[in-house]
């Protein structure tokens, strides 16, 4: 293709077509919070309407646009776009798929205090991530004995102890992300679950020591869910 | 492998989130371009020494864009001909003087007031710095050669030696860009062509910035950085360096300090806040549009020692 704003034109829809397809794939739930998905949504939309106009102007018979694309560094210039558009193609057919138990094997627990925790739901509604921030705000452990609880997270293997069902917390990306995690009394006549595996737990709080225990009643293994990231 | 696909995730977790900022900022600044081809308005733009970086730095008030979306800006801002400390300052200060980024600071941190003040005053005292300092160096020698080439176009002539003029001089090569004509509205088909292909040279930097910064931070455990978080010195060394690494957008990254605020020392909460908006590994490939590697060493290493001493105030003041 020797017409650069046409050159130009593709790659630009290419970037488009990245955002877009981040948008609807459900690749952003995996890797941003939910209040950047209209911000990525709207930059693709952007975009797009850029590369049709350029491909509008590659389109129309030249006029003499003072472009300076007639020096020698417009050649170069082409050349890093090709090249962007193929660092494009591999972002388009490679899905991340993370490991949330690895990428939170490298963080500290997450430390926020309960700002989150605008009301309490009862026992069996709250979502890990709820439990975690409860307990925090009330770190009193006989108060919860014998709640029921009904929670869903990843197996986060813990350098002294049995793993712990832990759920990501996010503030703009995974780049940020912080673990938070309850620890469970695993069944004792079953193997330890692996880590990164989802699982869905019916039981109810016990005290072991000094903290909470989750004892299952059921555990179930379950999809990573469309929406893995927690605020 | 795990660790690959992590790092690919993180990847494109950074780059997602970035690119709509570049997009924004490469916008406003083809808007400028559009809007004011002879950036008529930029050279009237205060050239003091203090004066000028400061009123680079308001200007963030007026354009909300983080760090990635300044940095067009900040080029179009020396390539019309605005004073370099306005440029500067506006480049250094504007990623935290802005509204969202002020109002994401206190939503993260609202029972810290002190923080609120601390910041918009620290980048402030950066960008002073900064600026008083890359001010040493010559413009030819800070400047990228086609930068400044394109600023000296839009100067007077009689405020380009005859030495520093590609035009109108003979004995120069024939390439050389004609003089233009006195400034008109600039036609759209050549503000998209130009802003086309700043968004595409300049996503492709932010590509491999991302692609660094997401194995960094997949190779180093951060633990290790915020093991030291009690120590006054080492903790702000720490997250300094950590800032760097993280290379998040200064619109969120108060959200993201919230996470570990009570493992570490004020003055280090208030570094990882401050040194991040200015030079992190996302943000060299973008600077080395406007710098030449003397001038990125020299503002790597200046705000480094600036923030550092700032981190070390907070300390003294508030442990």
């Amino acid at each position: 293709m020797n017409n650069p704003s046409l050159l130009r034109s593709v790659a630009l829809a290419l970037w488009a077509l990245v955002l877009l397809r981040s948008s609807v794939d459900g690749r952003l739930d995996l890797l941003l919070r939910a209040s950047f998905h209209p911000l990525v949504g709207g930059a693709g939309l952007l975009l797009l309407g850029l590369a049709l106009l350029q491909a509008l102007v590659g389109l129309t018979p030249r006029q003499a646009l003072p472009t300076g694309t007639a020096r020698p560094q417009a050649a170069g210039r082409d050349r890093v776009m090709t090249l962007s558009t193929a660092a494009l193609a591999i972002l388009l057919l490679q899905p991340p798929n993370p490991s949330f138990a690895d990428l939170a094997s490298q963080r500290p627990n997450d430390d926020t205090a309960s700002e989150s925790l605008s009301f309490v739901l009862p026992p069996a509604q709250r979502s890990l991530t709820d439990w975690v921030r409860l307990l925090r705000s009330q770190p009193d452990p006989l108060l919860f004995k014998g709640d029921p609880v009904r929670i869903s997270g990843f197996v986060l293997p813990v350098a002294d102890g049995p793993p712990q069902l832990a759920r990501l917390l996010v503030r703009c990306c995974l780049a940020d992300a912080t673990p938070v995690g309850l620890p469970v009394r695993w069944p004792a006549n079953r193997p330890l679950p692996k880590a990164d595996q989802w699982l869905a737990i019916e039981g109810r709080m016990a005290v072991q020591g000094e903290q909470v225990v989750v004892v299952p009643d059921r555990i179930r293994s379950i999809a990573r869910p469309a929406r893995p990231l927690e605020p | 492998m795990v660790r690959l696909n992590t790092a690919w995730a993180l990847f494109q977790g950074l780059l997602l989130e970035a690119v709509p900022f570049l997009l924004i900022g490469v916008l406003i600044a083809s808007l400028a371009r559009w809007l004011s081809p002879g950036g008529a308005w930029l050279r009237r733009l205060p050239a003091h020494p203090i004066g000028g970086p400061l009123s680079g730095a308001a200007l963030g008030f007026a354009l909300p864009a983080c760090e990635c979306g300044n940095v067009p800006v900040a080029r179009r801002l020396l390539v019309g001909g605005a004073p370099v400390g306005t440029a500067l300052g506006f480049l250094f200060a504007a990623p935290v003087l802005n509204p969202i980024v002020i109002a994401s600071t206190w939503a993260a941190f609202p029972d810290q007031p002190w923080l609120l003040l601390a910041r918009p005053l620290g980048a402030v005292l950066v960008a002073l710095a900064l600026t008083l300092l890359l001010r040493l160096l010559p413009e030819t020698e800070l400047l990228r050669a086609d930068l400044l080439e394109e600023r000296q176009l839009n100067q007077p002539l009689a405020a380009v030696s005859l030495l520093e003029r590609r035009s109108g001089v003979i004995g120069l090569p024939e390439q050389a860009p004609p003089l233009r004509p006195a400034p008109e509205r600039t036609r759209w088909p050549e503000v998209l062509q130009h802003g086309s292909r700043e968004f595409l040279s300049l996503a492709l930097l932010l590509v491999a910035g991302c692609a660094i910064a997401a194995l960094v931070q997949t190779l180093l455990p951060r633990q290790w950085l915020l093991a030291v978080g009690g120590a006054p010195t080492l903790s702000v060394l720490a997250l300094m360096l950590l800032s760097l690494v993280l290379s998040v957008c200064s619109s969120v990254d108060a959200f993201l300090a919230l996470g570990f605020a009570a493992q570490i020392t004020p003055g280090a909460l208030l570094a990882f806040l401050l040194l991040g908006p200015v030079i992190d590994i996302k943000l060299v490939g973008l600077l080395g549009l406007l710098f030449r590697p003397r001038g990125l060493l020299l503002t790597t290493v200046g705000a480094a020692l600036v923030v550092l001493l700032i981190g070390q105030w907070i300390n003294l003041w508030r442990l």
